[in-house]
């Protein structure tokens, strides 16, 4: 596909000269620069995010997050700042025997990772690493442009680390993958473009963390890419933590897809950043596959979250249930649209999805935008948004033991996000998100005990 | 301690009168158990003393050891030691039942001008409690109510009256969906609670309740009002011969 038709063109802006400055400052210091092959795929996608320009609000999947505003500013690819160990320790989740890859404002910081003893059959590498060592191989593994998108293009021009994570047939990590993304906020805006790559053979099983840190306030835009291929009855469990700090913001496309009767189980929450926006993108290719994706979002302030999910039913007697709760104060606004479309020949198929809201203030926004495509006859599918108060009834059972209103109404909350939040499968991550959670929370110091 | 004089009372909007002149005295040490048929009005009577929104009192007084009960806060009747054992007690995902308990006691016991409890003291209570009434340990430990059973649910409620120690006690329905069993556990921990300055309200359906908190007093509520008190044995003969016959003759 080229360019957008010239009709729908106004739809699309084009980039900032800023973004082809700092494309020819970069690619002679990103990894891979000696390699023609890796080179000749950066300017390819880079090319076309030009063709392609930034979307604004105009077009569909950007309804709620005019990104252009946000993202159409000159940017220079963000330097590494120090940060050592003990600034990161608190973010180490997946216990004592996790394996771990931590970067700082995009670039590996392989002084705090980790990721040795694998047993056979598994190979988990820093992409920057791959784009150096092994560019030719790198360049056909990541695969030619497939349809244009502005980030993934963008992503892919200037694509400087992230993680390889591949487990062959019958592969099984034991201890969870701990994905660190550390965000430094800048004086002045700069950008990240990490990518994650997962592939899991037949039968493999990986639990992977992914954390995203913001350690101080400022700017800083991430733009992450992650591709995820499920082999027959593999199983993936993927804890999802975003807590950004005041000024950073986050885009991040993931593709799934998953073969026969695999299993995926994502449970994200959104508990910090200016501008965090979470796309989706989920194929059941197979039959039996079992997806789940639990989400939660609680922006305060002015922050903005945007969570746009599209789930493809491919083949039969697929599984999935979409499960996102978001708690608005302030002036915030977010928004969940969500989209199932059921392919001809995926009978049996079973969708569902959730999107329930509370708005704790009269400035904050939030919206819905449920959307289900069914071209199969024989399907169980089912949507429902809601948007409302704390409930009354459980507002009086907790005043009836004798909690005052405002106490009453601080664990209501709590308890509405933190559904959520207990599905992830990982402790330390629930136990993080629950501490952000109650500092997010109205009254939320009286909850510390909670925790 | 507790006076309710002619209470008349309206729900959706006002517009529908429930209770029509009901009056009732429960003094320390009592137990009144109200029975009554399906909409008589006796699940609106316990949520009338317990400060619920959405019933609106048209007339008449409830007066709670001399203070206008009516004029309190949801949580104020709490502190003044009111506490209601719920027929659909709700679920509280993500918040600790032990968690929840703690924080309502300590509340009750600021109202009070108490000092809190000591996590030590509140533990070993609790434990002995939860004991007592049947509550499983890991129960404690789990989220309020969140995928109990109705029978456990039922349980919980007991477990939190009789942690909080409250001066009245009303129980809606807290037979329901009991196995003769958890009847007998629950009824164990309500009767624990029975003391010379405790008043107990217990509402319900069916006489075998009563078998186990054999009460002193018993009220039928029919159409909005009491329409006949007796003791314990009014419970019995109402087994036998049913609402329409006994009020029958009331009449």
């Amino acid at each position: 596909m080229n360019a957008p038709a010239r009709a729908t063109r106004s739809r699309y802006v084009p980039p900032i000269p800023a973004f082809a400055d700092a494309f020819a400052a970069a690619r002679a210091s990103l990894p891979g620069k000696e390699a023609p092959s890796i080179l000749d795929w950066r300017q390819r996608h880079f090319d076309r995010f030009v063709e392609t320009g930034l979307p604004t609000s105009r077009v569909e999947q950007w309804k709620y997050t005019n990104i252009a505003r946000a993202a159409n500013v000159p940017m220079a690819l963000a330097a590494r700042p120090n940060v050592g160990l003990g600034d990161v320790q608190r973010y180490f989740t997946g216990g004592p025997l996790a394996r771990r890859l931590i970067f700082v404002n995009g670039h590996l910081a392989s002084e705090l990772s980790h990721v040795r003893g694998l047993p056979r059959g598994m190979r988990i590498e820093s992409l920057g690493t791959l784009l150096q060592d092994e560019p030719d191989w790198s360049a056909r593994a990541l695969g030619g442009p497939a349809e244009p998108h502005s980030f993934a293009d963008l992503n892919a021009a200037f694509l400087q680390s992230g993680a390889w994570i591949e487990l062959g047939d019958g592969a099984v990590l034991e201890h969870p993958l701990q994905l660190l993304f550390l965000t430094v906020g800048q004086p002045a805006a700069v950008m990240a473009h990490p990518r994650i790559v997962v592939r899991l053979g037949k039968e493999a099983r990986l639990h992977l963390i992914e954390t995203h840190i913001g350690l101080a306030e400022g700017h800083c835009l991430t733009n992450l890419v992650g591709h995820y291929e499920l082999g027959e009855k593999a199983r993936l469990v993927h804890d999802r933590l975003q807590l950004g700090s005041a000024g950073t913001s986050f885009v991040g496309l993931n593709r799934q897809r998953l073969a026969e009767r695999a299993e995926l189980k994502q449970t994200l929450a959104t508990l910090g950043g200016s501008l965090v926006r979470n796309e989706t993108d989920l194929h059941l290719a197979g039959r039996f596959v079992e997806a789940q994706l639990n989400g939660v979002y609680m922006p305060i302030g002015e922050e903005h979250v945007d969570n746009v999910i599209r789930v493809h039913h491919e083949a039969p007697d697929g599984h999935s249930d979409q499960f996102y709760k978001g708690v608005m104060d302030g002036r915030a606004h977010a928004a969940f649209a969500g989209k199932i479309i059921v392919h001809q020949d995926a009978q049996r198929t079973n969708a569902f999805q959730r999107n329930n809201n509370l708005l704790l203030s009269d400035d904050a926004e939030i919206s819905s935008k449920p959307e289900l495509e069914i071209y199969a006859d024989d399907v169980k599918c089912s949507h429902g948004a809601t948007c409302g108060e704390l409930d009354p009834t459980a507002l009086f059972y907790l005043r009836s033991r004798g909690l005052d209103r405002a106490q009453a109404e601080s664990i209501l909350t709590f308890a509405f996000a933190a559904e959520v939040i207990e599905r992830f499968v990982d402790p330390a991550v629930r136990k993080l998100a629950r501490e952000c959670l109650v500092v997010r929370t109205p009254g939320g110091a009286g909850l510390s005990d909670l925790l | 301690m507790l006076k309710i004089s002619d209470l008349h009372v309206a729900v959706d909007g006002g517009s529908k009168p429930v209770l029509k002149g009901l009056t009732l005295e429960v003094e320390p040490g009592e137990v009144h158990a109200i029975m009554g048929p399906n909409g008589s009005g006796k699940s609106t009577l316990s949520y009338v003393l317990a400060g619920r929104d959405g019933y609106d009192v048209t007339g008449g007084t409830v007066r709670f050891e001399g203070a206008d009960l009516l004029e309190l806060e949801v949580e104020e009747r709490a502190a003044a030691g009111i506490f209601l054992a719920m027929q659909y007690p709700v679920e509280i995902p993500g918040v600790a039942n032990n968690y929840f308990l703690r924080q309502s006691l300590n509340a009750l016991r600021r109202a009070r001008g108490e000092p809190e409890i000591s996590a030590a003291d509140f533990i070993k209570k609790l434990r002995a409690v939860a004991e007592q009434v049947g509550v499983g340990q890991e129960l404690i430990k789990r989220d309020v109510n969140a995928g109990f059973s109705g029978g456990e649910k039922k349980r919980n409620e007991i477990l939190q009256m009789v942690m909080l120690e409250p001066k009245l006690c009303v129980l809606d329905e807290t037979d329901s969906g009991l196995d003769i069993d958890a009847l007998k556990t629950v009824a164990d921990g309500v009767n624990s609670l029975r003391s010379p300055d405790r008043g107990m309200i217990v509402i319900t359906h069916y006489q075998r309740l009563l078998d186990y908190i054999v009460p002193d007093f018993v009220h039928i509520l029919a159409d909005g009002r009491i329409r006949k008190t007796g003791g314990k044995e009014l419970a019995l003969e109402l087994e036998e011969q049913g609402y329409e016959q006994l009020l029958g003759e009331a009449a």
